[in-house]
């Protein structure tokens, strides 16, 4: 929002590669993203869309390519890859450890599985990072935890453990958690896959209401109508490539390709 | 009856250095245990197969023999090596009960480490927190749960454990007990000192049933 230019986009990643040892995950990866919009990437399961989220937000190092967030570059490739097999060394080069830190500070990861702090309270769950890592006051960001609760429609937890919260309310302190730092892209990892069918719609509605409010957002996600809803940008991966990508109208009706069709007809039929 | 007034304040003596190697093995014994934990969990080679040879060893061999070891093992090498160092008594069943304490604490605090989920240390890190911070604030809080119910045996088998000092003439209750059944040809004294292990290691098992339920305000 408070970009200057426009159009620069704010995530730009391309020809990222990664492989687990002979498995290449990852085959070639390229698009990017402006600020305030919402990427939604689908893809059947073990298509690699786990990995590209790690890769971004550095859980995991690439073996290839370009990636740049909000102007910084974390990754770029190295002369090897530009010579071939022929040169020797790594083929990609991070950035220093400073600049990769203030990169991670401006990504937020929503996990599939929330990995809450169970022995922390929800309040302290939000408040702990701002705190030790931002510096903030503990009372400032306790307002902010406490205003941000209330925007996930969780007033009156601050003081519940994860335990004694549904799995939907887990999630969405989790979202808090990551909203507290501030960041400038929110990443989500199949944000309801571990959730009660019942409880996907309030997690699902936050995020809507996050797309709403421009938040940069990558969501994997296998709920369609969500992501052709929230998205102004959609992926479909298979197989470690991007197989299509475009507007939600273009990959969800125009696209005629076949193993996106394929993919998509399992979801109509249920 | 009036035999237990002249045994009692002898045996207390015994006791208050029986509560000394306990108190004093525990305070150097589990700090030395995480820090062996975490070397034993380090990706240098040459750090853990050192450590892993040390807990071997110390849980491969009597604590008898340690305790034995190390004060005579020290004074045959001031005695015979020219080493201008030796230990007493005391600071030698101190010294072996730490070592060999800490082996048996690091083995249940790196299990306790090694089973916290990798997704808290991802989401700390997404959070930016550095490696102190999160061992520090997310992962050993989680870990003390864990290990409580573990070191609990530990630490009562080290109240009974520290009869084995008498080994190097150190007089602990058990020690001074022994030497009270021989001028009183009678085993009342040892019935005695049982009763002081019994009762130290009943308060022990209250205190840490209390623990345990102090910490079960999160699963
Ligand atoms: N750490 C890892 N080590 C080895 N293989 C992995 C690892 N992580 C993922 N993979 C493999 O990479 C492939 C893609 O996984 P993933 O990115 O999780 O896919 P998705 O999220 O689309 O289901 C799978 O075959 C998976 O088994
Ligand atoms: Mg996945």
């Amino acid at each position: 929002m408070e970009n200057m230019n426009e159009s620069a986009p704010i995530l730009k990643v391309e020809h990222v590669k990664k492989s687990f040892g002979d498995l290449h995950v990852l085959k070639d990866i390229s698009f990017d993203l402006k600020a305030g919009e919402v990427l939604s990437i689908i893809g059947p399961s073990g298509s690699g869309k786990s990995t590209l989220l790690r890769c971004l937000t550095q859980l995991e190092t690439v073996d290839g390519g370009f990636v740049q967030v909000d102007g910084k570059d974390m990754v770029v490739p190295t002369l090897r890859q530009a010579q071939g097999p022929l040169g020797s060394g790594p083929a990609v080069k991070y950035a220093p450890a400073k600049t990769l830190r203030e990169i991670r500070l401006s990504t937020g990861l929503v996990f599939q599985n929330f990995n809450l702090f169970p022995h922390l309270t929800v309040l302290q769950n939000i408040c702990l990072a701002p705190v030790r890592v931002l510096g903030d006051e503990r009372k400032d960001a306790r307002a902010m935890g406490r205003f941000l609760l209330k925007r996930m429609g969780l007033e009156g937890k601050e003081n519940s453990y994860p335990c004694e919260l549904s799995g939907g309310q887990q999630q969405r302190v989790s979202i808090a958690r990551a909203l507290a730092m501030n960041p400038k892209i929110l990443f989500f990892d199949e944000p309801t896959s571990a959730l009660d069918p019942e409880l996907t719609g309030e997690v699902l509605k936050i995020i809507k209401k996050l797309a709403e409010d421009k938040m940069t957002m990558v969501i994997v996600t296998h709920e369609m109508a969500f992501a052709r809803d929230v998205a102004d940008k959609v992926i479909f991966m298979d197989g470690g490539v991007i197989v299509e990508q475009g507007t939600p109208d273009h990959v969800f009706r125009e696209s005629g390709n076949e193993r996106l069709a394929q993919f998509l007809s399992r979801f109509s039929k249920a | 009856m009036s035999d237990l007034s002249n045994l009692l304040p002898i045996l207390w003596g015994g006791f208050c250095t029986t509560l000394a190697i306990f108190g004093l093995t525990l305070l150097f014994s589990i700090p030395l245990g995480l820090l062996i934990a975490v070397l034993k969990m380090s990706k240098w080679r040459v750090v853990r197969y050192p450590v892993s040879f040390y807990i071997s060893v110390m849980r491969g061999t009597p604590l008898l023999l340690q305790i034995v070891a190390i004060y005579f093992g020290s004074y045959y090498l001031s005695e015979y090596a020219g080493v201008d160092f030796s230990f007493d008594r005391f600071p030698a069943v101190i010294v072996a009960f730490s070592i060999n304490y800490a082996a048996y604490f690091a083995e249940i605090f790196r299990g306790g480490i090694q089973s916290i989920p990798k997704g808290q240390y991802e989401a700390a890190y997404m959070l930016g927190m550095t490696r102190t911070q999160t061992f520090f604030r997310i992962i050993l809080p989680q870990v003390v749960k864990r290990v409580v119910p573990a070191s609990a045996n530990e630490v009562i088998t080290l109240v009974k454990d520290t009869s084995l000092a008498q080994v190097i003439a150190v007089t602990e209750l058990f020690a001074l007990a022994k030497k009270q059944q021989a001028a009183y040809a009678s085993i009342y004294p040892l019935f005695v000192a049982g009763v002081f292990y019994y009762v130290a290691n009943l308060l022990l098992s209250v205190l840490f049933a209390y623990v345990e339920r102090k910490l079960n305000y999160y699963k």
